[in-house]
């Protein structure tokens, strides 16, 4: 699991019928050297490219989120759902100090 | 596996059930001369690892959702152990 | 997943019996800069395609086992599946798919 950024939503037009009642987010990844350069520099110090991540738990814009990768993303559901990467939480607050 | 240290933690009301009431840490991996390599991942933390210890990440998807009793858990990441601090 | 942009299809007589009937997209992922713009991934991916994606459109697709999850690919060989059709994108509570028309 990683932690990212909402920047962003996707709607479909068609969809595999699996992905009923589930939203899109588009998720920058989380990365130390962005959470320390936020003062100054580009908000968008990055830990890897834009992804889209299947959302039920009603994550919105500028929220941060644990999300899942790879087969456990699709484990949540009933039934067959071509899920990759799956908000499994979203962050109150973190805590994150690196040794000095 | 990979090496780790616990480098902070994530506090989450609103995730999934088989999260619910678990402590989840941000791990930073390590390389073989314990310095930072890579993007820190979330792990579950089940054995109350300290802020800064070094730990043991497993990525086995069956172990952690074995570990919540949750077959449907989309965890993947969990600590199971705590490296001594000498070795 | 990723978003894609469809750049060309694939097409193959000699393929695994599973694969039969099925249309093979050459994808262009597009990730999203810091400018909040769409700028092209630095490979080119091979998917399946579920639900009759054309040149030109932008899709969703989904990678790895997680893939055959979708409608009718149990039993096949792919790791790519193509499994939406893009409407629309918003970064920033802006509209970067379909493209802003230019204003008059």
């Amino acid at each position: 699991m990683r932690l990212g950024h909402v920047i962003g939503k996707v709607t479909l037009s068609r969809q595999d019928p699996s992905y009923r009642g589930g939203r899109f987010l588009l998720v920058r990844p989380w990365a130390p050297s962005f959470a320390q350069a936020t003062e100054g520099r580009s908000q968008n110090q990055t830990a890897g490219p834009t992804l889209v991540v299947y959302d039920n738990l009603g994550a919105g814009l500028g929220h941060l989120i644990g999300f899942t990768e790879g087969s456990e993303a699709s484990k949540p559901f009933a039934e067959a759902t071509p899920v990759d990467a799956y908000n499994a939480a979203i962050a109150d607050e973190i805590f994150h100090q690196p040794p000095q | 596996m990979i090496l780790a240290r616990v480098d902070g933690v994530m506090v989450s009301t609103v995730c999934h059930p088989s999260l619910r009431g678990c402590r989840t840490v941000i791990c930073q991996p390590l390389n073989e001369h314990g310095a930072a390599e890579g993007t820190p991942v979330l792990a579950l933390d089940a054995h109350g690892a300290g802020q800064h210890q070094r730990v043991l990440v497993s990525t086995d998807g069956a172990a952690a959702r074995a570990q919540v009793g949750d077959p449907k858990s989309p965890l993947r990441n969990t600590i199971i152990a705590i490296l001594d601090a000498s070795s | 997943m990723l978003l894609a942009r469809v750049i060309g299809t694939v097409v193959s007589t000699q393929k695994d019996d599973a694969l039969q009937g099925r249309k093979l997209l050459l994808l262009r992922p597009l990730l999203v800069d810091e400018a909040g713009q769409f700028r092209p991934g630095p490979s080119t991916i091979v998917a399946v395609d579920s639900l009759g994606a054309g040149q030109g459109e932008t899709v969703l697709f989904c990678q790895g086992s997680s893939a055959r999850q979708a409608a009718g690919m149990a039993t096949v060989p792919v790791d790519a599946v193509v499994t939406g059709i893009v409407d629309n994108v918003d970064v920033n509570n802006r509209t970067i798919y379909p493209e802003p028309k230019a204003a008059k």
